[in-house]
């Protein structure tokens, strides 16, 4: 997973790190760099808020423990108007704040005290969701997914969704009515290995039933199978 | 597994304590009832005894005065009014006319006539009950035949002797005297039945006083065996609830007595332990804070070294040959003693969280054999570890927490059994049961049962670079968490086995506690060596 330096042709991901402690701000900044991503940073959610108006970076690290509004409140504040990934960095020991972080938003998180190669390997996941790779369209009922211009319109109108909610649907849809298990999904979305959290598949799926189920508690078209995991039913 | 059978130990001998100490209280109140039964009946027995003796004797001797005063009057006035040598019809008439005026008693009058053969005269001549000289027994006419001396203290050649008989049951006075000077014998018979009938309503009555006295002392004996145990019932229960931990167990103190002195020792014993508890629970607590705050404050500085280590690491593989081959060593050390601080920290704040009980499961549905191959794939154990399980073994459990385990076990088998590792996997009813077998020299016995202790290390002279000193025993807490154990033995083929049981559905364990929030999955320990 580990990749060295960028193509030639690939454009330099831009990143913005929210994190209000100097050491780790710097460190993560240096090994980010190296790691051959552009990155811009915060030390409070304020600045970082003020920053993401400015420089439209494609992804944001984003630190739970902050002065002032947290990164949950950031992280929430940013989904009010904007798709864009956000990556949260968790302290382990609280474990609410994977749920609450996840709930407010969040694409993926790291647990500190994170490796450079790891945080690495999670953004440019987190990336390549966005990525095209098929030509055709599927419909769903009134839910149409464009796979050419990744798009998902419910009765014409256009979804507004994360790439990981997009990857999520993609991802549903090439196996209409396949039960899919949350390491599968975590595997083919999130690119997590074994161990990942399949509270992260949980929470996507409730964000992205949230806007493409007409009634989000008694869903229709991702059905959780029990035991399993999810399911995209074929249209009727 | 461990936890449950714990459990039930303790609710059996809980059960056993209620019915021991209910046993006990019947007993003490059954040897209460007994003593004041006892008392009771002896002072019963006693009292009524002596009433009773005493009566008899004064209602005896009255009757049996009276009749004999009478009969001695009667022979003055008839039997010695008679002749010498009477005949049988005059001794009869004078019998007759003794008992004439309504007393209550026969008379026989026996004499001689003129031709010396003995003539008897009975005022009782009735053919079945008639009173004859048989009914008068032989010691007492030999008594009254008898001629006493005549001295200064005895002015009478004879006298009167009576004696109590039973004839048929029935209580008899007999009464014998002679007539001084030749006169005849004569004999009375009375029936004491009256009196007998008397004493015996008498001794009647008094049965039943005593009876009643029986009854009223097991009564007060029940009262008195209440007042005393049901306090000392409610001091059991209290002490029970103590024992179980319910420290805010206090007793109402009423009234002075030795009771409530002690229902007072009661309560300060209490309060002082549930002083000392949270004492005890709050400097636990203190430290148990520290040792969380501690890692926690270490993380940050952790991180930031972390993600610098990490270039400088960099730079040594891309073999630039820019740094100084003094430096390369050093930046190797710190790098890897970085990874080693790194799980240590994670390590400490595992353990916390256990010791906080902030630890959750997060489950999801995995299968077994799958989950066991990328443990030991992920950290490049493929060629040491031998692998006996069946793919479709499916389970509901946190597979980080398994990989925790498994890391754990299968890490400390490599270490100090060397490879080949054997791991199988077996279904056992409900559960999941998971051996990791290795082949070196097995654990010493000394130290068996410690090597799930926190920091145990088997030898002083081990050197530090063997871990953490956590790793067993957050395996440990792992599986406890699932509601499964760990047992570790040593095999009778050689090597040690660490047995690991898991519930098939550790669902049931997340049930009861909706708000789960769950452990965040990550970066476990040990899975550096998974980059590439």
């Amino acid at each position: 997973m580990r990749r060295h330096g960028m193509g030639q042709n690939e454009p330099v991901p831009s990143l913005l790190l929210i994190e209000d402690d100097d050491a780790i701000r710097t460190a993560l900044e240096l090994s980010l760099t190296r790691q051959g991503h552009r990155v811009a940073t915060a030390a409070s959610g304020e600045d970082g808020l003020k920053l993401l108006r400015e420089q439209r970076p494609d992804l944001i690290v984003l630190d739970v423990m902050l002065p002032g509004i947290d990164g949950f409140e950031v992280c929430r504040r940013i989904r009010r108007t904007d798709q864009l990934p956000i990556i949260l960095l968790t302290a382990r020991s609280d474990d609410i704040d994977v749920v609450v972080g996840l709930e407010s938003g969040a694409d993926d998180y790291v647990v500190k005290p994170v490796q450079g190669r790891v945080l690495d390997a999670r953004i440019r996941a987190v990336l390549r969701r966005g990525e095209r790779e098929a030509n055709d369209s599927a419909t769903f009922g009134n839910v149409v997914i464009d796979r050419a211009a990744m798009t998902v319109t419910k009765n014409g109108e256009d979804l507004q969704l994360t790439p990981t909610e997009l990857r999520l649907l993609l991802e549903l849809s090439r196996r209409p009515g396949q039960a899919l298990s949350r390491q599968q999904l975590l595997r083919l979305v999130w690119e997590h290995d074994y161990l990942g959290d399949s509270r992260l598949v949980d929470a996507c799926v409730q964000r992205l039933r949230a806007k493409v189920e007409d009634v989000p508690s008694s869903p229709t078209l991702i059905r959780t199978v029990r035991g399993v995991g999810y399911r995209l039913d074929a249209p009727q | 597994m461990t936890e449950g059978r714990r459990g039930g130990l303790r609710g059996w001998s809980a059960a056993r304590g209620a019915v021991s100490s209910g046993l006990r209280f019947t007993s003490l109140r059954l040897r209460l009832v007994v003593v004041f039964g006892l008392v009771a009946l002896t002072a019963a027995v006693s009292a009524s005894g002596i009433a009773y003796w005493l009566n008899r004797e004064a209602v005896l001797t009255r009757a049996q005065d009276a009749a004999l005063d009478d009969f001695e009057r009667e022979m003055q006035a008839h039997a010695s009014t008679l002749p010498l040598h009477p005949t049988a019809a005059q001794l009869e008439v004078a019998a007759r006319q003794m008992t004439e005026d309504g007393r209550l008693f026969s008379v026989l009058l026996v004499a001689e006539d003129a031709d010396g053969t003995q003539v008897r005269g009975s005022s009782d001549t009735s053919a079945l009950h008639g009173f004859t000289l048989e009914d008068v027994p032989e010691p007492l006419r030999k008594a009254v035949d008898k001629e006493q001396p005549i001295t200064s203290g005895n002015k009478h050649a004879y006298h009167l002797y009576w004696q109590r008989v039973v004839d048929e049951d029935r209580p008899y006075l007999v009464g014998g005297a002679k007539v001084i000077g030749g006169g005849p014998t004569g004999y009375m018979l009375k029936s004491l039945e009256p009196e007998a009938k008397d004493l015996n309503s008498l001794a009647w009555s008094l049965g039943i006083a005593t009876g009643l006295a029986l009854v009223g002392a097991a009564l007060l004996a029940q009262a008195a065996a209440g007042t005393v145990l049901k306090p000392v019932h409610r001091l059991g229960i209290a002490a029970h609830r103590l024992g179980e931990g319910k420290l805010d167990t206090r007793l109402r103190v009423s009234g002075t007595d030795e009771l409530a002195e002690l229902s007072r020792t009661f309560n300060r014993a209490a309060e002082s332990l549930e002083k000392q508890v949270a004492d005890m629970s709050a400097r636990d607590e203190a430290s148990r804070r520290f040792v969380a705050d501690m890692s926690h404050e270490l993380r940050t500085p952790l991180t930031a070294i972390t993600a610098v280590t990490e270039v400088l690491e960099e730079e040594l593989d891309a073999e630039t040959g820019s740094l100084d081959p003094m430096i390369e060593p050093a930046v190797r050390l710190v790098v890897s003693e970085t990874r080693r601080l790194n799980d240590l920290v994670e390590n400490l704040m595992e353990v916390t969280r256990f010791d906080a009980g902030t630890a959750r499961l997060v489950l999801d549905d995995v299968d077994i054999a799958d989950q066991i191959t990328a443990c030991i794939d992920a950290r490049a154990w493929l060629d040491a570890v031998e692998l006996d399980a069946e793919r479709g073994i499916m389970a509901r459990l946190d597979p980080r927490r398994l990989d925790v385990i498994l890391a754990n076990l299968i890490g400390n088998a490599l270490k100090h059994g060397g490879s080949p590792v054997r791991v199988s996997v077996r279904e056992e009813g409900e559960d999941l049961l998971i051996e990791v077998r290795d082949n070196g020299p097995g654990i010493a016995e000394d130290v068996l049962p410690h090597v799930f202790d926190r920091f145990y290390k088997a030898s002083a002279s081990r050197p530090r670079s063997e871990g953490s000193g956590l790793g067993l025993s957050i395996a440990l807490e792992n599986a406890h968490i699932h509601g499964g154990g760990i047992i570790a033995a040593n095999s009778p083929k050689g090597g040690a086995v660490f047995a690991l049981r898991l519930p098939r559905d550790a669902s049931p364990l997340i049930a009861e506690d909706p708000g789960h929030s769950g452990d965040a999955a990550g970066e476990g320990s040990g899975r550096e060596g998974n980059g590439g």
